[in-house]
């Protein structure tokens, strides 16, 4: 290339570049902007992810989507009635054992229940386990400070302990949501979205619901690759610093633009249906069929729920 | 705000449920009415909205960044009965397909969010806009009351939720069984959360959209009011005030007369056995009468002993089983491709 053809400021040699997120003794705060692009990539990711193990060979794969849909919830209703430790703590290794047998790889399934469950649920289970927060028998004390404390216009016991009741409480808790997340995430996981949906017709749910739920599901990857795309070209096009009076412009422009041409979407997407014989009753041609196995293991499930449900009646 | 499986009690859930049916069906109702065709195609569009609009990460004053939930916008462009089945449609993608919020918990995030989230906001915003000018700046200090005090509402009942749960499900020792924090510990903190940072945020995104549309396009600003007829609307403000003043009531009964009907089963399979279950429970019997085996119920040495062998037994049953599941799915797999070969050479 011809040298003289570049223009003279970026010829010029720059000297040390500016610090970067590279740089470890810099963090740099994640703005809005890239925060909000990762999130639209994870969860896109996540549901490649999905896609990909539903297509797997395994067991949950095989069943009946709408065996899994009603057995799933029987399973998670089970899981919120029960009330012993044990029980619970079965019901998970036995979640584990689905993972195993479907082919889900187990250290990914137990990153996504085991990492995020403590994670929030443990933060909110935390202070009930303390006697100031609710009072109970103390089984761990921590500290004694011989006489009632008052802070303000509160008084607090002359202890700070571990209650029984509040370990108690939290063990079956965090025990009982992470069961819930893990049977929901297997149910998922194992189950193509349109075949889920389908699913639901047994469960009575219209098939209106359906119908605005599979088209949600197709039009929500339009909008966020939409949305991808704008904070993409923003990013690239920004230099240096921003205010937050200028990005809370470049949202509401953002969310307004992405408002104008959903609805414009949504007027073409009617104009075709219309001119496709849509007269506002929704029909489908897939019907379903349960086959021996799914009535097996539905029949089987049932008893699981039973077992545990005994189980937990003679022990708790 | 999307509460999870676990920490809501089943019979709360359910009550929950029943609460959202009557919603569900006007809203369905009402909104094909008005309607007719386009209702699919719109209701689509505005549920990946707000599915899209919980993404987007907006700056905070202090330098991080919250998310809104979107139903105050979308029941002031769509109306609130139309809102409420695109945060539903919105909250079951959530649920099902990234474990946002639980299933069985389903009921009670839609009771916070697609049904008190959109109508306060709605009426609120009305109560304030009033008649006024599309372009007046009544609208988008509506969109921002209602937007603040909508997801501040929400949040609230959601603390209701919460906060019951210790008051009505404990074991008799006193440990609390499902979510524990009372009344006075759950509403003030949910409080501080929603008052203080998704609040604003909500309120924020709201108003700056009303704005938005009112600089770009008031059209879209009316959809609601060119094609829904609002009329009889004003009778039911008292059907939802009605609503709104009996649901935690609703809350409190699961132990006397809600218990009757469609929560007794889950009820009573944690305490008494129901009818159904009679003959399976004498099946048991006949094996370990008494959850024991005959005259090995002496000490409490031998009982634990035969509780703990009937745990190992169910155990070792359910496991294998689930294991002979999978063989058999995997020998099923290869067979099909056999067969076809079957019926060709015939």
């Amino acid at each position: 290339m011809n040298k003289t053809a570049l223009p003279e400021w970026l010829l010029e040699s720059q000297g040390p570049l500016p610090k970067t997120a590279g740089n470890k003794w810099c963090i740099r705060r994640k703005g809005f902007v890239e925060k909000t692009v990762d999130e639209l990539s994870r969860l896109m990711q996540e549901e490649f992810y999905a896609e990909k193990v539903a297509h797997s060979p395994g067991l949950l794969q095989e069943i009946h989507p709408g065996a899994k849909v009603i057995t799933t919830l029987m399973l998670i209703g089970v899981a919120v009635s029960l009330r012993s430790w044990f029980v619970l703590l079965f019901l998970n290794l036995w979640a584990m054992l689905l993972v195993y047998l479907s082919a889900i790889h187990p250290a990914t399934f137990l990153k996504r229940v085991w990492l995020v469950v403590p994670l929030f649920t443990g933060v909110i289970i935390f202070p009930s386990l303390f006697n100031y927060v609710l009072p109970g028998t103390p089984l761990l004390v921590i500290t004694d400070f011989g006489h009632p404390v008052h802070l303000g216009p509160w008084t607090f016991p002359e202890y700070l302990a571990i209650t029984r009741q509040g370990a108690a409480g939290g063990i079956v808790f965090i025990l009982r949501v992470g069961a819930c997340v893990s049977l929901a995430l297997l149910l998922t996981l194992t189950t193509r979205w349109p075949a889920l949906l389908r699913a639901f017709k047994l469960i009575y749910v219209p098939q209106v619901f359906i119908t605005v739920l599979e088209m949600t599901y197709r039009y929500i990857y339009v909008l966020l690759l939409t949305v991808s795309d704008m904070f993409a070209a923003r990013q690239s096009r920004t230099v240096g610093r921003t205010s937050t009076s200028e990005q809370r412009r470049f949202i509401s422009g953002a969310m307004g633009s992405l408002w104008n041409k959903a609805f414009n979407l949504s007027e073409e997407v009617h104009a075709a249906m219309l001119s496709r014989g849509y007269t506002g009753q929704p029909r489908t041609l897939v019907r379903f069929q349960m086959r021996r196995l799914d009535w097996l293991w539905t029949a089987f499930m049932v008893a699981v729920s039973l077992i545990m449900l005994w189980g937990d009646r003679i022990i708790g | 705000m999307h509460i999870p499986d676990g920490y809501l009690s089943p019979q709360t859930c359910t009550v929950m449920y029943v609460a959202m049916l009557p919603v569900w069906a006007t809203a369905v109702k009402k909104v094909k009415q008005a309607l007719s065709t386009r209702y699919v195609p719109l209701m689509m569009i505005g549920a990946a909205f707000t599915f899209v609009i919980m993404m987007f990460n907006v700056p905070i004053p202090d330098g991080t960044t919250g998310h809104a939930v979107g139903g105050a916008i979308l029941s002031i462009v769509l109306g609130p009965w139309a809102a409420s089945i695109c945060i539903t449609i919105a909250l079951a993608i959530q649920a099902l397909l990234f474990g946002d919020g639980g299933i069985w918990a389903f009921g009670a995030n839609c009771f916070n969010m697609a049904f008190i989230l959109p109508f306060s906001a709605y009426y609120i915003y009305q109560l304030i806009a009033g008649k006024s000018e599309l372009t007046s700046s009544r609208r988008w200090i509506g969109g921002l009351v209602g937007g603040y005090v909508g997801i501040n509402l929400a949040a609230l009942f959601a603390a209701f939720e919460f906060g019951l749960q210790p008051a009505l499900f404990h074991t008799a020792g006193g440990t609390p069984l499902y979510c524990p924090y009372p009344l006075s510990k759950a509403i003030p903190a949910m409080a501080f959360a929603h008052l203080l940072v998704a609040g604003p945020v909500e309120a924020i995104v709201t108003a700056l959209l009303v704005r938005f549309l009112q600089a770009s396009d008031t059209a879209l600003l009316d959809i609601a009011g060119s094609a829904q007829p609002m009329t009889g609307f004003s009778k039911l403000w008292w059907g939802i005030i009605g609503l709104i003043i009996l649901s935690p009531l609703g809350l409190l009964a699961p132990g006397t007369a809600w218990g009757e009907w469609g929560l007794e089963e889950i009820k009573q399979l944690t305490g008494k056995t129901p009818a159904g279950m009679a003959r399976l429970a004498e099946k048991w019997h006949a094996i370990f009468p008494d959850y024991g085996l005959p005259g090995f119920d002496k000490t409490f040495g031998q009982s634990a002993a035969v509780y703990i062998l009937s745990a190992v037994i169910g155990v070792g049953i359910t496991a294998g089983l689930t294991y002979l599941f999978a063989k058999y799915v995997a020998a099923k797999r290869n067979e099909p491709a056999e067969a076809e070969k079957g019926t060709i050479s015939k």
